[in-house]
């Protein structure tokens, strides 16, 4: 019987796409024993936005997070980074890549994961070397997009140059949303023979509602496995849900190693816990044409209205939502995830505003269209060109890794022999004041729960109440203010 | 050992239904074999949420401040503002600033920065000459088409 499998997201990119990224260790860590019996194949617990929040908002030390997951968990943890990007949109030198590798593999993770913005594979080189260097596995991601250049063919041709790169899994990544089971059954097999013997995997978000059909179509495909999440947190912006997933699976025939027990407990942990911290659960999203021209995710339209209000433009949305379709165009078709899509709406805005195309350029996108970032996917147009008129001088055409010079040796001289590996990273991606929160101790985590336990911590923490009296079967038990 | 454990939809419905009575001092509820008895501070209304993390960016944008209608002379170029955003005089804090009053410029020297939408744009003089003057406050918020700097022509 043949078998698909799942890498589940509900610690990383469900709480991203519906929370803003704000899931606390604290909050993670009395499921992960459930999770652990659910039956994953991998477990992503880390990507460049939890990285980002947890010192910025959280005021957690990422590493210790990384740590305490891998050593909870039994299933092998996976971590997914920006490439030669990392956890930010900036480029670090191969020196920071490989040495990031060897922390994440020090700290208990087994399958690294790397995706660049642009799909230009260069980005991924030394990532995958370090990668392997440092004992882990590698996952080499695809991102999909729609475009006149983005053709099947496009894909079989980075497929064939991550495999020569010797990744351990292949897998397509549609950050927005915009795969239809139609596009899957031309591309998915296409992809699926380019591999060969490496795992095919899809990773693909709800914002169009079309995504669990196309997991089907990727598992009748023969793709190996599928990203989801726990059912609170999946559908809309996040992945499909687990439980659905696994139910498709099933029906074509398919063995999985899901416990539905085990998937049950953990989606009543997190529905309570959405319930109890005031966020929202994922709800299934209606087909959204609109989506398929403009292609920005919707995190960032909600952001754009809310940018837009400040400037007080906001009754020129429609303009500028159309004009972002032109100027992907002009621009070669980058694929609007960070930190391009932030790249084509601004653009659109300063042509929209200005009443004239490019009649100002931002200094991200010169970089960008000089190649500084790594390849464009076609070439821009001749008046975008025209009008950005690039010196010889500042276009780029060797690896981006290539020309920034090594960091780690003026960082030890900076922090000194004493600093670990963890912080002499950290003072590569953040400035000091950015770090002195992550110096507080750790609370005390708890490490199981119930939803008795829930209760009465829930009560207990209430002001309004003065006396409460619990009994259930055997249990017993009053307080009072 | 409880032969049935609590559920966590036994929990959520319990929790719905205390808020939902948060007007009333008493509560007591008897579902099968759970019993749950409650006495409130004189039925005040349940504390909020817990409180949403201060997320930057929903924190309120100061609105950028509206400067008198300046008159300028006749025959000097004026370096407007393509865009709402935030003007900054030189690179990268601490650093020199791009130009100073009474430099001389090029069409395409860089005179300042605006910040739109976190993405940074370099502001051309647009005309040979001297810098005459600053007008914009370095870091302040700026309108579209708000007078950054003077430069008198050569």
């Amino acid at each position: 019987m043949k078998h698909f499998d799942f890498v589940d997201v509900t610690l990383r990119d469900a709480h991203q796409c519906l929370w803003s990224t704000r899931m606390t260790t604290a909050m993670m860590t009395p499921i992960l024993g459930a999770i652990d019996r659910v039956g994953y194949s991998y477990i992503n617990i880390l990507g460049g936005a939890v990285f980002d929040v947890c010192v910025r908002y959280l005021h957690e030390n990422p590493w210790e997070r990384v740590k305490l997951l891998c050593s909870r968990l039994a299933t092998p943890c996976d971590a997914l980074t920006r490439g030669q990007s990392l956890y930010t949109f900036e480029l670090f030198p191969d020196d920071i890549v490989a040495l990031n590798a060897r922390v994440l593999a020090k700290r208990g993770v087994k399958v690294l994961t790397v995706y660049d913005a642009l799909n230009d594979n260069r980005n991924l080189e030394s990532s995958v070397t370090a990668g392997h260097a440092a004992g882990m596995k590698v996952n080499g991601w695809m991102t999909y997009t729609l475009s006149p250049v983005h053709t099947d063919a496009y894909y079989v041709e980075r497929a064939k140059e991550l495999i020569k790169l010797k990744v351990d899994f292949l897998c397509i990544k549609d950050p927005t949303g915009l795969l239809t089971p139609e596009r899957g059954r031309t591309l998915f097999p296409a992809v699926v023979k380019a591999a060969g013997k490496i795992p095919v995997q899809l990773h693909s978000h709800c914002q169009s509602g079309l995504a669990p059909q196309v997991y089907e179509v990727a598992m009748q495909s023969g793709f190996r496995a599928g990203y989801t999440a726990s059912e609170p947190l999946a559908n809309g912006a996040s992945l499909p849900a687990t439980e659905e997933i696994n139910d498709r699976a099933r029906r074509l025939g398919l063995g999985t190693s899901m416990n539905v027990t085990a998937l049950k407990e953990v989606a009543g942990y997190f529905r309570w816990l959405c319930e109890r911290e005031g966020k929202p659960c994922g709800r299934v999203a209606q087909y959204d044409a609109a989506l398929y021209e403009h292609q920005i995710p919707g995190g960032m339209v909600s952001n754009l209205r809310y940018q837009l209000e400040t400037m007080k433009l906001e009754h020129r949305m429609p303009e500028i939502l159309e004009e972002v379709a032109q100027v992907r165009r002009d621009l070669g078709y980058p694929i609007v995830v960070s930190p391009f899509a932030q790249y084509v709406v601004t653009q659109a805005t300063l042509n929209v505003v200005q009443g004239e195309r490019y009649k100002t350029i931002p200094d991200e996108i010169r970089k960008y269209a000089a190649g500084y970032y790594g390849r464009l996917a076609a070439k821009p147009s001749d008046e975008f060109l025209e009008k950005l008129n690039l010196k010889s001088s500042e276009i780029v055409t060797e690896r981006p890794g290539e020309h920034i010079e090594p960091w780690i040796a003026r960082l030890r001289a900076e922090l000194g022999v004493a600093a670990s590996d963890e912080e002499l990273l950290l003072a590569a991606f953040y400035d000091k004041p950015l770090l002195e929160p992550l110096r507080k101790p750790a609370p005390e985590y708890q490490f199981r729960t119930t939803p008795l336990h829930e209760l009465v911590s829930w009560l207990g923490a209430r002001r309004d109440i003065e006396h409460a009296h619990i009994r259930f079967a055997g249990t017993e038990m009053t307080f009072s203010a | 050992m409880p032969d049935r454990e609590l559920t966590y939809e036994d929990l959520l419905q319990i929790v719905e239904l205390i808020k939902s009575t948060s007007h009333f001092s008493e509560f007591r509820l008897k579902v099968g074999d759970i019993e749950v008895s409650l006495r409130r501070s004189g039925g005040v209304a349940p504390p909020a949420q817990p409180a949403q993390s201060n997320d930057a960016a929903h924190a309120p944008v100061p609105a950028p401040h509206k400067r008198d209608k300046r008159q300028f002379p006749e025959g000097v170029h004026l370096v407007r503002s393509p865009m709402v955003g935030t003007f900054y005089r030189a690179p990268q804090p601490g650093q020199p600033a791009f130009v100073e009053v009474g430099q001389p410029v090029e069409p395409d020297t860089t005179v300042c920065i605006i910040e739109v939408m976190k993405l940074m744009n370099s502001i051309p003089a647009g005309a040979s000459g001297v810098v005459k003057e600053i007008v914009a406050d370095n870091t302040s918020a700026v309108e579209y088409g708000e007078v950054l700097m003077v430069i008198e022509p050569r």
